[in-house]
């Protein structure tokens, strides 16, 4: 993929990324704190079909952002043919294996696998 | 051997006063972004406990709603704050919005995109930042 396209994507999940976060922030503040890490009050988050896609989508587009802004530093650190694929490629499965794994807490929470 | 002011590393690299407060923010936009992707590691891998029941969820809170706890909560909010706005100011710059019309160099050279408009972008990040970190203290701390 070309270096511009990367970077269109690299800014279009910050974006939409800090609009996500800004609610799933404001949902902590509205119920007060303490209260909204409450295990009742986080499992009903979770069962809640719509927030439990709005956390999915928040993965997801963090996880690309977080990733592709690691590869772009350790690319800056240090170029090579072998160096820059390892690091591309190391990037892309860490990325995918948080995906998964953050997936995985939705989608068993919501199923009421817990 | 002569110290010159190419024999500093780190330190050299990250002091404002020489390569000015863009070259600063650069560097802070890269020291946030990596603290931000640890915190959000850390954050998929606490809130997985979940799974692990009402005993399990209330244990890992135990270990994270301290007063360190909060402290460190406190830094990411910070560092959040600082990444998205100087995040925001680099897009602009990068869409050309801001970084003045394109001129002849002349003597001394100074980049017409080095100019009072993103040094106002990245003062404001670093105040919203430390805005917002008093903001989150008070609200974890004041209850």
């Amino acid at each position: 993929m070309r270096e511009s396209t990367i970077m269109k994507i690299h800014y279009g999940t910050a974006l939409a990324a800090v609009a996500l976060v800004a609610v799933h922030i404001l949902m902590r503040l509205t119920q007060g704190f303490a209260e909204s890490l409450e295990y009742d009050s986080v499992l009903a988050n979770y069962k809640f079909i719509p927030y439990a896609a709005m956390l999915e989508l928040i993965l997801i587009l963090l996880a690309v952002h977080g990733f592709n802004g690691l590869r772009v530093i350790l690319l800056e650190l240090k170029q090579g043919r072998t160096y820059e694929k390892a690091v591309s490629y190391g990037c892309l499965a860490a990325m995918v294996a948080l995906i998964a794994y953050g997936s995985r807490t939705i989608i068993m929470t919501n199923m009421g696998m817990t | 051997m002569t110290q010159d002011e190419h024999k500093e590393g780190i330190k050299g690299m990250v002091n404002p006063s020489r390569y000015g407060i863009e070259r600063f923010a650069y560097w802070l936009m890269r020291l946030t972004g990596l603290g931000l992707l640890a915190y959000f590691i850390g954050h998929i891998y606490e809130t997985s406990n979940i799974l692990r029941g009402q005993v399990g969820w209330n244990e890992f809170l135990e270990l994270t709603q301290t007063t360190e706890g909060h402290a460190i909560l406190a830094i990411v909010i910070a560092m959040c704050v600082f990444h998205t706005v100087n995040g925001v100011r680099v897009m602009l710059g990068h869409g050309g919005i801001g970084v003045g019309k394109p001129a002849r160099p002349d003597y001394p050279y100074e980049p017409a995109s080095q100019n009072y408009r993103h040094k106002i972008g990245i003062y404001s990040a670093i105040v919203l930042a430390a805005i917002a970190m008093m903001y989150g203290l008070a609200v974890m701390f004041g209850e």
